[in-house]
């Protein structure tokens, strides 16, 4: 067994539809080194995103186990869970899940209530944080008020403000044009560069060659195949 | 999260579904309102009879009656006399021992003339504090004075409005009495009317029949009855006395010991006391039966309805009753009196608290179908927090602190708003009261403990209202919710 930041083992998540069992996840053997960015590609309704919930502690197996630096998730009771999530994992979603009531600022704000950061150093990193991702001037809008792009964006300063040790993204360009997927594309990978670990769903491939280091193939619930890491791709002028 | 994320969290989340949380606020504040109106009413009450109690110092007054019926032959020997006031008052934890002493008088003033009754009292009783809430004047220094002290009963009576102007008045007491002298005076009166007529009456061949004879002794026994009877009744003297008011006590009804409105100094009574019987002509029966009303009035042989007890405050009443009960003699005690009346209030103010409450558990069910609504409504904010690392205890937390707002700000405007029912009904109790001539009063009271059991009532109701959904709320699967399902 690898020595890997997160691992899988055997991990199974079925649902039960009537009769029927649903095996969204099944037997996924996965092992997520540190500083990796890894690329999980399938068409709709292979398991890709239940694999993402799972390994960031969002949902709970229905068998198999994963490990994260060697503690079983499900050792962990729910507060520390919890804590898991606030502490450890980052996540992006293709539908951002901004507050919209909150202002940018006070979104990015939100995901520091959690991780014990005292409530005067909140505001000061969520500005930096907002200013370092080219917000410094949308911070007091609301979501409704920006563009896609800049949602994503947001949820992205959401997700790195607790400095996370893995940043979970669900299709993070789905709803976003060529312009803003590019955009979104190159900061995940500069975020990459800078040592974060990344995982990223998504059913583009092209965008999953030009961004990780490692490619994994669900379908139907099951790890087919791992791609060698595809080139980078030039940055369109 | 800290309590004041908590608090500013659920502030904000208040805020922005303004009329709905105002609407349950609402609620809550009516819920309240009436509670405090209602319970300051059960609490100003008994506040009133206890503060009238403790002013009076009637927790520390005893009563003395002798038995009910005093005919049965095993209780016939147990009467209040000066013989049993010692014995009472040798008793340990006994202060004082006065005897209740009443007759009928008529007052006569410049303008006017009633009848009504008096009572005498030492000067030692008079130091009680039951004697102590005077409206004017003072109490008469002496037992022997030419004082009296009249209750506000009087200045009804006389039609005087001002206490302080019936002070320094002088009255002429005086009363009717019936003495044995006056009854036998006009028995041979009675006999001499119309003696030609029965004498010519007489069949004189038929006096030696003993029948015809026992008849007209019978007929002349009954006419020299009439005639004392007559004399006892309609002829009586009548004794007078010019004394000065030199106080006035309050109380329009005698207060808890039911006071006459006048009371003359003991010595002073006794002359009128010793005049003779000035009792109810048809009670003189009574006292004819007994023969009480033959006897001349003396401090041994007296006897009285009750007598008033003040006790030691450090000593409890209960030995003292027994002791007396065991005499044979009935006892009142105020102290058990305000026990009772306060285990009533318990009841009392309990019924009205569950009247407040029902209101409360309706507001509460406004509470759980706005909280309920509110996870509807923010089912994907609930997700997106978990997401971010909030745990279940945080979003508990989060909407039970969300409806204790409810409850605690529907509390706080609600106790003002209850207040405020309260003095205006004060303000028209007090009117009514005062057009009605009682003594106006507070009814309502507002202590910190009520504000305090208000505020922790509603707060109690509105956290278990609170419950359900927040813990509805915390079971929210994050990934369904995420999906907006």
């Amino acid at each position: 067994m690898s020595d890997g930041r997160l691992q899988a083992i055997g991990l199974c998540r079925y649902y039960h539809r009537g009769p029927q069992t649903v095996k969204a996840v099944d037997e996924v053997d996965l092992t997520i080194a540190p500083g990796e960015f890894l690329g999980i590609v399938g068409a709709s309704g292979s398991g890709k995103s239940t694999l993402l919930n799972l390994l960031a502690g969002l949902d709970t197996p229905t068998a198999g186990e994963i490990r994260y630096e060697n503690t079983p998730l499900r050792a962990l009771s729910r507060q520390e869970l919890a804590s898991y999530r606030a502490h450890k994992v980052g996540m992006i979603f293709q539908s951002f899940n901004l507050i919209q009531h909150h202002t940018a600022l006070k979104n990015v704000e939100m995901a520091l209530y959690f991780n014990d950061t005292p409530h005067r150093e909140r505001r000061c990193l969520a500005e930096k944080t907002l200013t370092r991702l080219g917000l410094g001037d949308r911070m007091h809008h609301r979501p409704a008020d920006l563009s896609g792009g800049e949602q994503q964006r947001v949820a992205i300063a959401r997700a790195l403000v607790k400095e996370p040790e893995i940043l979970f993204a669900d299709e993070p360009t789905g709803n976003l044009d060529h312009d803003n997927t590019g955009q979104i594309a190159e900061l995940l990978t500069d975020l990459h560069r800078r040592g974060l670990t990344v995982v990223m769903v998504t059913h583009d491939l092209e965008l999953a060659r030009q961004c990780t280091s490692r490619i994994v193939n669900m379908h139907y619930g099951r790890l087919q195949s791992e791609n060698e890491p595809p080139q980078p791709r030039k940055a369109s002028s | 999260m800290t309590f004041r994320d908590y608090i500013s969290v659920s502030t904000g989340n208040l805020w922005r579904m303004k009329l709905r949380a105002t609407l349950t606020v609402a609620g809550v504040v009516i819920a309240i309102a009436a509670f405090i109106a209602i319970m300051s009413y059960g609490v100003g009450l008994q506040q009133n009879i206890t503060e009238q109690y403790e002013n009076l110092g009637l927790v520390n007054t005893m009563m003395v009656y002798p038995p009910r019926d005093q005919q049965k032959v095993d209780t016939a020997n147990i009467v209040i006399n000066q013989e049993m006031v010692d014995s009472i008052t040798a008793l340990p934890g006994v202060r004082l021992v006065y005897p209740f002493n009443e007759f009928n008088v008529t007052i006569t003033t410049a303008d006017t003339s009633i009848t009504t009754k008096a009572q005498a009292l030492s000067v030692t009783a008079l130091q009680t504090k039951a004697f102590s809430d005077l409206a004017a004047g003072e109490t008469f220094g002496n037992d022997s004075a030419k004082y009296i002290l009249a209750t506000e009963a009087l200045l009804h009576d006389l039609a005087i409005e001002s206490a302080d102007s019936l002070i320094g008045d002088t009255l002429i007491v005086s009363i009717d009495v019936a003495s044995l002298d006056s009854a036998i005076a006009r028995v041979p009166q009675t006999m001499l009317e119309n003696i030609h007529d029965r004498a010519a009456n007489i069949r004189m061949d038929s006096l030696r029949n003993r029948d015809y004879l026992m008849h007209l002794v019978h007929a002349e026994l009954k006419v020299a009855m009439t005639g004392f009877m007559d004399g006892l009744m309609n002829a009586r003297k009548t004794v007078s006395d010019t004394l000065v008011v030199s106080g006035v006590l309050r109380g329009r009804f005698g207060g808890p010991l039911r006071l006459k409105p006048i009371i003359i100094p003991i010595a002073t009574g006794r002359n009128f006391a010793s005049a003779g019987y000035s009792g109810d002509p048809v009670n003189m029966l009574g006292a004819m039966y007994d023969g009480s009303i033959f006897e001349a009035p003396s401090d041994s042989s007296r006897t009285f309805p009750k007598l008033t007890l003040e006790l030691d405050p450090h000593h409890a009443y209960e030995p003292i009753r027994d002791t007396i009960e065991a005499l044979g003699f009935r006892t009142f005690s105020f102290a058990e009196q305000l026990k009772e009346i306060r285990r009533f209030f318990i009841y009392f103010d309990l019924g009205l608290a569950v009247v407040g409450m029902i209101a409360l558990v309706t507001a509460a069910l406004g509470i759980v179908n706005t909280m309920v609504m509110s996870i509807v409504e923010r089912t994907r904010e609930i997700g997106v927090l978990k997401s971010l690392g909030a745990g279940e205890r945080d979003i508990r937390i989060l909407f039970l602190v969300e409806s204790g707002l409810i409850g605690i700000i529907g509390a706080i405007i609600g106790i003002i708003g209850g207040w405020m029912i309260s003095r205006v009904a004060s303000i028209i109790a007090r009117t009514i009261m005062e057009r009605e001539g009682i003594p106006p009063m507070e009814l309502f009271a507002l202590p910190l403990w009520l504000i305090a059991t208000a505020l922790g009532f509603a707060l109690a109701v509105s956290l278990i209202a609170g419950y359900y959904p927040a813990s509805r709320a915390a079971r929210i699967d994050p990934v369904n919710a995420l999906r907006g399902e």
